[in-house]
């Protein structure tokens, strides 16, 4: 990790050479760009938005592999302030969704605001000022806010298993997919069987001469409902947009129904189940493949996972699923623990992000230089998903508790809006430079998430997923209740949690 | 029953009917809330996705109207009466929250006019004070269809539950689990009688406490307009539409739950007379 307080260190100069701004967002995904957009239509001219890549669109930008789709419906996957009649089917393809970010961004002119090749390396809150310092790979800025919507799976966590820098074929991570490696009659291998692999699998099955796919933990599996919208009905959207409204109130709720599943509610549970196991029984009749497709901890403990193609991929000739565990890696080969070698000519690893320890959390310092990373050493939380004591100004997006077990990350993404906005216009309104979430409501906050946690399925299911923060055992990536609860709670601004003042005022 | 985790089951006996209740036990300090359900029969069947979503912040109590013996006539004082006897039974000398569905917003409606004492707040979802002549046909085919042993008695009873729009959408599977919970259950003919002859009007107009009323824009057993005048009628009242069927405790539970939930909460937090927007997530 790169010491950011090395690239701060001659501040004085960095803040000569900044460029003043009233907000800067860092990232351009779903995030950044949905603030961007609905701040420019507040009024707000003074902001950028800094990416590192070269364009915009994160998550959807970065995983263009093979079969890359969303799977929560692309009615409700999308702003509902940009609502897009015209998705060509239940659930976009990547291309599809990275195009409907980029006609956001333009239309609404917000690309404008855009900075890329701008990694941000460092940013420090300047107390004199009330601002935060940023340094990026390219220029400098001076923020009175800072957002931080540099994403919750962005960063690519590959699983460390001794050898695997050795191989010697090609390897690439699924987030980062080499197009220039041909995958055709090849030998290849496929580490994980999570959300990602399980849309890889079937692609690369069709082209590989042969897949080896090594799992440590059998997903739940249920039917993918998806097709093409026929013409009349992207028409009648079009023509009747409440028609489209009422579609993602219906996939809204739906999804909202869904949460008793994760609280141990038996006849909940039992339906999904029951169709994620049916599902599998038929679609594989050997006993011996359906045992080793069949899940050991209890639905909803980790993602539920759709598609329709991935179990019939193992009833190919050239498909073999490897359940035994990884021992190492070798120039050319995966050995498992009981001695097997699967030779190999390239490497595919979907093994998720890192989630647990957000990379940027390593590079904002707060009041008296605190880094994020250590104040969050035994584990990440914030007030109402958003704001940190020690850091004013400050807000995460989709940052501690704000993912999802079952429901669309953009209902969480434009609560998280709501809530910037409400606090930038109490700001405004009041001629205030300096807010801070006070210590005391934090940990009140972090206390009433603990106590939603328990008896929840991702801290009793018997799993181990990436919703639990391993360092202490909380669940610190997931909104334990529903999504409704979520917006309640963190989509409304009430300045009660917070110190606030002037810059006058902190000077005398 | 398997509405949730440590559930209490017991009966009490209320002229000389055996009533069975369910009570989740556990709550937060605030009112429990009390599920009457409809005419279809069941707690399970109308709150099995209700009563659980609740009971995870509230203390929960629903139970079986229980059914006169030897065919004699239901009248709406048994029912009030059972209400009244499970809620001395398990909350006795706390008033608690009151959640009326479809039939049981009736019994709700009475029980909250005559024993104002024992209602902190009133829910009515898909209620109705006046039987009106839709009603009526409905009642008269069902009778028709009851008699004469017709198979078609439940697609009936389907068709005319759930919206057009929600059957639609259910995959095959779904739509098959509606069809063999449709066949299953079944309406008693002394609750359809009872139904016939509903006419409490003057009675609603004396409710005090604070009342949210939950229309259902498809519904096709009791119009949408017997909610809007139930909002006229009840002076401390909100209201609010729910895109759904009469089958809303199936079709949208989620969003029937925040409506309560909020609602009983602090009943107080909106006015009467206001008229919740629909949200769009
Ligand atoms: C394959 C895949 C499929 C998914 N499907 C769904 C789905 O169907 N439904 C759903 O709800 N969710 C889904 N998700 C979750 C998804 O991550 C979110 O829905 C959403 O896209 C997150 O948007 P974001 O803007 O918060 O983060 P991201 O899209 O990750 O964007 C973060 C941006 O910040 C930039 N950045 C990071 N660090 C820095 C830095 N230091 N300086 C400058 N820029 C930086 C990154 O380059 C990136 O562009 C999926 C995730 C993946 C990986």
């Amino acid at each position: 990790m790169m010491n950011s307080q090395n690239v701060l260190a001659d501040n004085e100069q960095l803040q000569k050479e900044a460029e003043r701004v009233n907000v800067a967002i860092i990232g351009s995904g779903f995030s950044g760009t949905g603030l961007a957009i609905q701040l420019k239509r507040s009024g707000e001219e003074s902001f950028v938005v800094l990416e590192r890549e070269h364009s915009l669109g994160g998550t959807w930008r970065d995983n263009h592999y093979p079969g890359a789709a969303c799977d929560v419906q692309s009615h409700l996957y999308s702003y509902s302030f940009k609502p897009k009649p015209e998705w060509s089917r239940v659930y976009a393809r990547q291309p599809e969704i990275l195009e409907y970010l980029r006609d956001c961004a333009t239309s609404e002119g917000v690309d404008r605001h855009m900075r890329f090749d701008s990694e941000v390396l460092g940013a420090a809150w300047i107390e004199e000022s009330n601002e935060w310092l940023i340094s990026t790979a390219n220029g400098s800025y001076l923020a009175r806010v800072l957002v931080t919507a540099s994403g919750h799976l962005s960063d690519p966590k590959y699983p460390n298993i001794p050898g695997i820098d050795d191989f010697k074929g090609a390897k690439f991570h699924s987030a980062r997919w080499d197009h220039d490696t041909s995958l055709e009659g090849k030998r290849v291998g496929v580490i994980g069987t999570g959300a990602s692999a399980i849309q890889i699998i079937p692609e690369v099955a069709k082209v590989a001469g042969k897949l080896t796919v090594f799992q440590r933990s059998a997903p739940y599996v249920v039917p993918r409902m998806d097709r093409e919208y026929s013409t009349a009905e992207k028409n009648m959207f079009a023509r009747l947009p409440h028609t489209a409204e009422k579609l993602r109130r219906d996939l809204f709720w739906a999804g909202e129904a869904r949460f008793p599943q994760r609280r141990g509610i038996e006849s909940f549970i039992s339906r999904v189940e029951g169709l994620a196991l049916d599902h599998l029984a038929d679609q594989i009749k050997d006993p011996d493949l359906r045992a080793k497709l069949t899940p050991d901890y209890a639905i909803g403990c980790k993602r539920v996972l759709i598609s329709n193609e991935y179990y019939p991929t193992y009833l190919r000739e050239n498909v073999e699923l490897e359940t035994q565990g990884i021992e190492r890696i070798t120039e050319n080969a995966v050995v498992m623990k009981d001695g097997s070698k699967h030779d190999l000519d390239a490497l595919i690893v979907s093994t998720g992000f890192e989630t647990s320890d957000l990379p940027i959390s390593h590079r904002i310092h707060g009041t008296d230089g605190l880094l994020l990373a250590d104040h969050w050493a035994r584990g990440e939380q914030a007030y109402a998903c958003s704001t940190v004591n020690g850091f004013p100004n400050l807000f995460i997006m989709n940052g501690p508790n704000s993912g999802l077990g079952a429901g669309s990350i953009i209902f969480v993404i434009e609560s998280q809006i709501d809530y910037i906005l409400g606090a930038l216009d109490y700001l405004h309104q009041n001629g205030y430079t300096r807010m801070e979430v006070t210590q005391d409501a934090e940990m009140d906050f972090a206390a009433m998430i603990d106590r939603n946690a328990q008896g929840t399925v991702w801290l009793e299911g018997g799993c181990k997923s990436w919703y639990v923060d391993e360092r202490n055992g909380r669940l610190s990536t997931i909104w334990p209740d529903f999504m409704s609860r979520f917006r309640d709670s963190n989509g409304v601004f009430r300045p009660e949690a917070y110190e606030v003042r002037s810059l006058a005022e902190q000077k005398v | 029953m398997s509405l949730y985790p440590d559930l209490k089951e017991g009966t009490v006996v209320v002229d000389g009917i055996d009533v069975r209740f369910y009570d989740s036990q556990r709550g937060n300090g605030e009112p429990p809330v009390v599920l009457l359900h409809g005419m279809e029969g069941s707690a399970e069947k109308d709150f099995w996705a209700l009563f659980p979503m609740l009971a995870f912040t509230r203390r929960v109590i629903t139970f079986d109207f229980g059914l006169p013996k030897d065919g004699q006539d239901l009248t709406l004082e048994h029912c009030v009466a059972q209400a009244q006897a499970v809620i001395e039974k398990l909350a006795p000398g706390s008033p608690v929250a009151l959640v009326g569905y479809s039939f049981g917003a009736v019994v709700a409606e009475a029980t909250a006019a005559r024993k104002p004492d024992l209602v902190a707040s009133l829910v009515l979802i898909a209620g109705w004070m006046k039987t009106d002549r839709h009603q009526l046909v409905r009642n008269g085919i069902w009778r028709e269809l009851a008699q004469s042993g017709s198979s078609a008695l439940s697609d009936f009873n389907l068709y005319s539950s759930y919206s057009a729009h929600y059957l639609c959408a259910r995959t095959e599977r779904d739509f098959q689990e509606i069809v063999e919970k449709s066949r299953r259950s079944s309406i008693s003919p002394v609750v359809i009688k009872l139904s016939d002859n509903i006419d409490i009007g003057a009675e609603v107009q004396t409710i005090s406490a604070p009342t949210l009323v939950v229309g259902c824009i498809h519904d096709q057993i009791v119009d949408v307009s017997h909610s809007r005048e139930l909002f006229g009628a009840i002076r401390d009242s909100r209201y609010v539409e729910i895109e759904a069927g009469h089958a809303v405790v199936q079709e949208r539970p989620a969003e029937l739950f925040m409506l309560i939930d909020n609602f009983v909460a602090a009943p107080h937090a909106t006015s009467p007379g206001d008229v919740y927007a629909t949200s769009t997530p």
